[in-house]
């Protein structure tokens, strides 16, 4: 069913959340079991916690066409209370979302029954003082803000500021800086949209705040280019205070050279010291201080190069893969085709393919590494390039903020997996 | 030839694509759209990077001034793999380039194959440029003669082979102006005979492989637009006259589709292609800057392949442009 397909996974803060929003609207959040000695193995275990419908389809009478209610990213907020907030956004409308628990329940009103009817005034003899009673624990999800209208083009990233006040969204031409608590105004600080659209060349793909400076963020492009840009210097950032390029190698160059150098995800690390960008083939990783050219290079699956014509046609060429980095950086990964991933070691330099499916793996087994053959004999146990599924797609992946737990979503299934513990 | 054939495919899988791209769910998806209509304008240098032959026959004797290679295009020679497709240069020089004598060329290096004849568009000057470009028509010559042959056989076009014949019966008028050489301002066009037949034709209708003119002029028709307007329209004027032929191009795509002949399509769009080979910083559909800039367009012969019709190939563009 298309409407499961899984379109972003996102772990909160802490990890101890993590959202899925998929193709028809909806949030399921997941949370990790506490540890319990009677259960020692659940320890780890993701549940569903809490699953809400967080967009509806639309339709936008002025210029016939249909919003898809498809949930494109979840961002979460930094946790201040009891409850948790999220951001989630689909093409047109961003809504903050509030999941609060309930696990007590005030019984004994005076003015209505346990049911809930309406109790005759007149046959109240006594009053009394309604009581807390513990209840199963109910998880409530309630939208507190919706953020609408300020997107002529389809919303692709979300991203909440280091400040915890304001967030960017971005679309294809434009980025707005918005407050958490006003939704009637956004604050436009990006806008590449050329007077004339014919002469348009390239759009915003992704957009990310600095993890630490609230006045820096990224925003990449379809050329495979990576502007950074600081609110201080100007109230509209068009103009960049560092640009991202590695120059193209004219002896790779094809029909195909501007679609797949296209970036399809930005982030920062961590440490805010390195962003990487995910091209179709490949991920790159930045050192914010050189803008000549990224300090690693890691091939994902370069043995699609020769393939592009067809995965042009049958559309693969625009799928858009996501990366992560691990909490401590030092390792990223990212996805691929027939439902395998790639996580890429950067301090041991190693690289190693893993397949997220129900019949490779059985829980608690350990993930054997893949490999592709590439051409000549086949060994055992490999996969050759024409075998593989491309309907099998693994465009997102999330990693936890602290621990080397994964979360993977492949079409319309979610893998956690996690390192074996001893 | 080989990378002809590929690029007259890939042309047609992008043209089906932006097609489909309207009735998506969600509206067109910009991103998208415009990564398809990169590798179309890839695709569509590639097909036409054999000029034809009559390109060189008119003009005077001895090299034409020809510019270096326009700032903002890319200075790197044709790539490597690709073989035989000139860079944009090439393309943006065409209208300066060809009164160029037809030299006795070193002939055919042969363009059909993948040995790129190594000439490399980096600005090297007239004489390259000229060699390269006599090599493609050479290459032209070859291709069209054996076509020729086959044709008495095949008895007119042949459904079976993809299109490609009619696509180069298509390209070659009368006068032996390229596809869309009408539509290239500059002093010398590229129909440099002011009575060749690029002149606005009224139908002259091969029904599988219309004239360039033909189809457009009914699009035209079809929304009461006229005659197209000249050659150095305005913006705004344009715009709308964008957006009806627009329509017109788009109903007229949609027939091509219906009757699958995507081959049609081609030689419609392709009479209007050289308009992209112009590249200049920006990217994009620049043709409309140089248009605007130049009182290039002098000739008579312009008026069949002019602007607002070219932009007509790009129906989504229409539709961004209502966003």
């Amino acid at each position: 069913m298309s409407a499961d397909i899984i379109s972003t996974v996102e772990f909160n803060y802490s990890g101890d959340l993590l959202a899925t929003g998929d193709k028809g609207g909806r949030v399921v959040i997941f949370q990790r079991e506490q540890e319990n000695k009677s259960r020692p193995h659940s320890r780890g275990e993701y549940n569903v916690y809490s699953t809400f419908q967080s967009h509806e389809p639309e339709f936008d009478y002025l210029k016939s066409l249909e919003i898809e209610e498809k949930i494109n990213k979840i961002r979460w907020l930094p946790q201040q209370n009891a409850a948790h907030f999220l951001l989630s956004t689909n093409d047109k409308t961003i809504k903050l979302w509030k999941i609060s628990e309930r696990d007590k329940r005030a019984e004994g009103y005076n003015l209505k029954d346990e049911d809930g009817r309406l109790r005759d005034p007149f046959r109240i003899t006594a009053l009394r003082v309604p009581k807390l009673k513990p209840m199963d624990l109910m998880v409530e999800a309630s939208p507190r803000r919706i953020f609408a209208n300020a997107h002529t083009y389809h919303i692709n990233s979300i991203s909440v500021n280091s400040d915890h006040e304001t967030y960017l969204s971005a679309d294809d031409l434009r980025i707005n800086l918005w407050h958490l608590e006003i939704t009637d105004r956004s604050f436009n600080i990006v806008d590449i949209k050329p007077v004339n659209m014919e002469e348009l060349t390239e759009v915003i793909t992704a957009a990310e705040f600095h993890p630490h400076q609230c006045n820096v963020f990224v925003y990449s492009s379809s050329k495979g280019t990576v502007r950074l840009c600081d609110m201080r210097s100007s109230a509209l950032c068009d103009r960049h205070s560092k640009f991202f390029e590695e120059p193209e190698d004219p002896s790779s160059r094809s029909f195909f050279s501007e679609i797949i150098s296209s970036i399809s995800d930005v982030k920062f690390s961590h440490s805010g010291r390195y962003m990487m960008t995910r091209d179709y083939l490949s991920v790159k990783v930045w050192d914010l201080n050189m803008e000549s050219r990224p300090v690693e290079t890691h091939q994902v699956h370069e043995y699609l190069r020769s393939k592009l014509c067809s995965l042009y046609e049958n559309d693969c060429i625009f799928d858009k893969f996501e990366c992560c980095w691990s909490g401590s950086d030092s390792a990223i990964m990212t996805g691929s085709y027939n439902n395998f991933f790639r996580m890429f070691d950067r301090n041991t330099r190693r690289d190693v393919t893993l397949e997220a499916s129900r019949e490779n793996s059985k829980p608690r087994a350990s993930l054997k590494p893949r490999k592709v053959c590439t051409g000549g004999k086949r060994k055992k146990d490999e996969i050759s390039v024409d075998s593989l599924d491309f309907n099998k797609k693994i465009l997102h992946t999330a990693w936890h903020p602290a621990e080397n737990i994964i979360a993977v979503a492949a079409t319309n299934n979610l893998y956690i997996f996690q390192d074996k513990v001893n | 030839m080989e990378f002809k054939l590929e690029a007259h495919r890939i042309v047609s899988i992008s043209l089906g694509k932006i097609y489909n791209s309207r009735v998506q769910r969600g509206g067109i998806k910009l991103h998208k759209n415009l990564l398809v209509s990169l590798v179309l304008r890839s695709a569509r240098q590639v097909y036409l990077s054999d000029p034809c032959p009559g390109l060189y026959l008119a003009g005077p004797a001895g090299s034409p001034a020809v510019p270096p290679p326009q700032p903002g295009e890319p200075a790197a020679g044709p790539p490597a793999g690709w073989g035989e497709p000139p860079p944009p240069a090439a393309g943006a020089a065409w209208p300066e380039i060809e009164p160029q004598p037809e030299r006795p060329a070193d002939p055919a290096t042969p363009r059909a194959g993948d040995a790129e004849p190594g000439a490399p568009m980096t600005g090297a000057g007239e004489t390259v440029r000229g060699g390269e470009v006599e090599a493609a028509e050479a290459a032209w010559r070859r291709v069209e003669g054996p076509r020729e042959a086959a044709e008495g056989g095949a008895g007119g076009p042949a459904g079976g082979s993809d299109g490609f014949p009619e696509g180069l019966r298509e390209a070659r008028r009368h006068c032996g102006c390229p596809p869309g050489a009408a539509d290239r301002p500059g002093p010398l066009g590229a129909c440099p005979r002011v009575d060749c037949c690029c002149a606005p034709r009224p139908a002259e209708d091969e029904p599988p492989a219309p004239p360039a003119v033909g189809p457009r002029k009914r699009g035209a028709a079809g929304v009461g637009g006229g005659p197209a307007p000249g050659s150095s329209p305005l913006k705004k004027p344009r715009r709308n006259s964008e957006e009806q032929s627009g329509g017109a191009a788009e109903e007229e795509e949609e027939e091509e589709m219906e009757t699958g002949n995507v081959a049609n399509l081609i030689s419609i769009f392709g009479s209007s292609f050289s308009g992209l080979l112009r590249k200049s910083p920006g990217g994009g559909r620049e043709e409309g800057e140089g248009e605007e800039s130049g009182p290039e367009a002098a000739e008579p012969g312009q008026i069949c392949c002019d602007k607002p019709v070219l932009r007509d190939i790009n129906p989504w563009s229409t539709a961004i442009v209502a966003f």
